[in-house]
């Protein structure tokens, strides 16, 4: 009996070691915070690697910049009624063109950097607005998960129509962090504070909730 | 000698190797269900399940959730009762309890045919395999072969 009870204590020993290393470790070597500022020599080279995700015309008479993060709630609610309906009225017209940064505010919103990290990936195989929309859509499904959702960002590039293989080796990797990392510290030289912050030609849209009051800025904007 | 005397040291070795397989068996699926588990409640957010993606396309399908309780949950539930029944028929004082092989085997027939039921989801509607699932398939399997020796202490007992 002895031996019985000691191949049950070492089965459960060896179970409960791995599944504690898949609930602590398991994101390799997968970039889940923003590059740290005080590691590099010049931080302010950074910001010339800060790139938004454009949608609409170059030359479109008004230019937004949203400055977001994709666990924030507020973020979510700009862009399923707001840049909807944008889109629809002045991006697809010409009148606008949206320039989107990732704003990754990090604490409680811990998955914020890989999210903007994943929908970069996504945006190697031409589906970042595809993959924007749907992870802010579904942000209470994988906002919730105590360890990052590698899983349910994969899972969401399936559905986009993006090849998830790919995706996975961008997502598992170090990938688009630098340009994330410049994106925000971009954001803080711009003096944003909070999410989402929109700019509309320069100047910062304080009403962005409210679509007439948008409508109303973008058409005093020239975008008539 | 009573009869009773003569017939517990064979019925009981039969009984322990036996109990013993079925508690290790279910001691390893009780580790694999509650790891799929915390994968289910987002405690863990990758499964190491070697390339393809089969585990996440099973665990993310509407068919991983029974009446809305995760499957890998039931599995916990089913591999703890049998992993303590398997102990508890192991003490000298359970040994020969009439409900010990009924727990066992009923059991180990439940679990065979939920098993069932969940691998012709992956092969027939689902469309992908989940490799673990299929280990916890293999674990079923085998505890329903180390509890047919049960039916003797059934019969026995009838």
């Amino acid at each position: 009996m002895k031996t019985f009870y000691g191949i049950l204590a070492v089965i459960a020993v060896v179970g409960v070691a791995a599944i504690v290393y898949s609930v602590r470790g398991g994101d390799g070597g997968m970039a889940t915070e923003p590059i740290d500022l005080r590691q590099l020599a010049d931080a302010s080279a950074l910001l010339d690697r800060a790139q938004g995700v454009t949608l609409g015309e170059d030359d479109a008479p008004v230019q937004i910049l949203v400055f977001s993060d994709y666990m924030c709630p507020a973020c979510a609610t700009w862009a399923g009624q707001i840049e909807t309906l944008l889109k629809a009225e002045f991006v697809s017209t010409g009148k606008v063109r949206l320039t989107y940064y990732d704003f990754p505010l990090g604490g409680h919103f811990r998955h914020s950097f890989v999210a903007a990290r994943a929908a970069r990936c996504a945006g190697d195989q031409d589906r970042y607005w595809e993959y924007h929309d749907r992870l802010l859509g579904a942000q209470q499904e994988w906002g919730r998960s105590q360890a990052t959702p590698t899983a349910y960002f994969i899972d969401l590039a399936r559905t986009v129509g993006a090849e998830p293989r790919s995706f996975e080796a961008c997502l598992r990797s170090d990938a688009h962090a630098e340009v994330v990392t410049a994106n925000r510290l971009l954001g803080e030289t711009l003096g944003v504070g909070a999410t989402p912050t929109i700019f509309l030609n320069g100047r910062q849209l304080r009403q962005w909730s409210d679509y007439n009051a948008v409508r109303a800025a973008i058409q005093a904007a020239g975008g008539v | 000698m009573s009869t009773l005397a003569a017939e517990t040291p064979a019925s009981a070795d039969v009984g322990a190797v036996n109990r013993m397989s079925i508690a290790v068996l279910a001691l390893a699926g009780l580790l694999l269900s509650t790891y799929m588990t915390l994968y289910a409640f987002g405690v863990i957010g990758d499964l190491t399940c070697g390339v393809g993606g089969g585990c996440e396309t099973v665990q993310h399908s509407s068919w991983a959730r029974l009446f809305g309780v995760p499957v890998a949950l039931i599995g916990v539930g089913g591999y703890g009762a049998l992993f303590v029944a398997a102990l508890l028929g192991l003490q000298p004082r359970f040994a020969a309890r009439p409900a010990v092989p009924r727990v066992l085997l009923g059991g180990a027939i439940l679990g065979l045919t939920f098993t069932a039921y969940l691998t012709y989801l992956e092969a027939f509607v689902i469309h992908a395999w989940c490799r673990w699932c299929l280990v916890s398939a293999g674990i079923a399997v085998l505890i329903f072969l180390a509890a047919l020796p049960e039916l003797r202490q059934l019969r026995r007992q009838a």
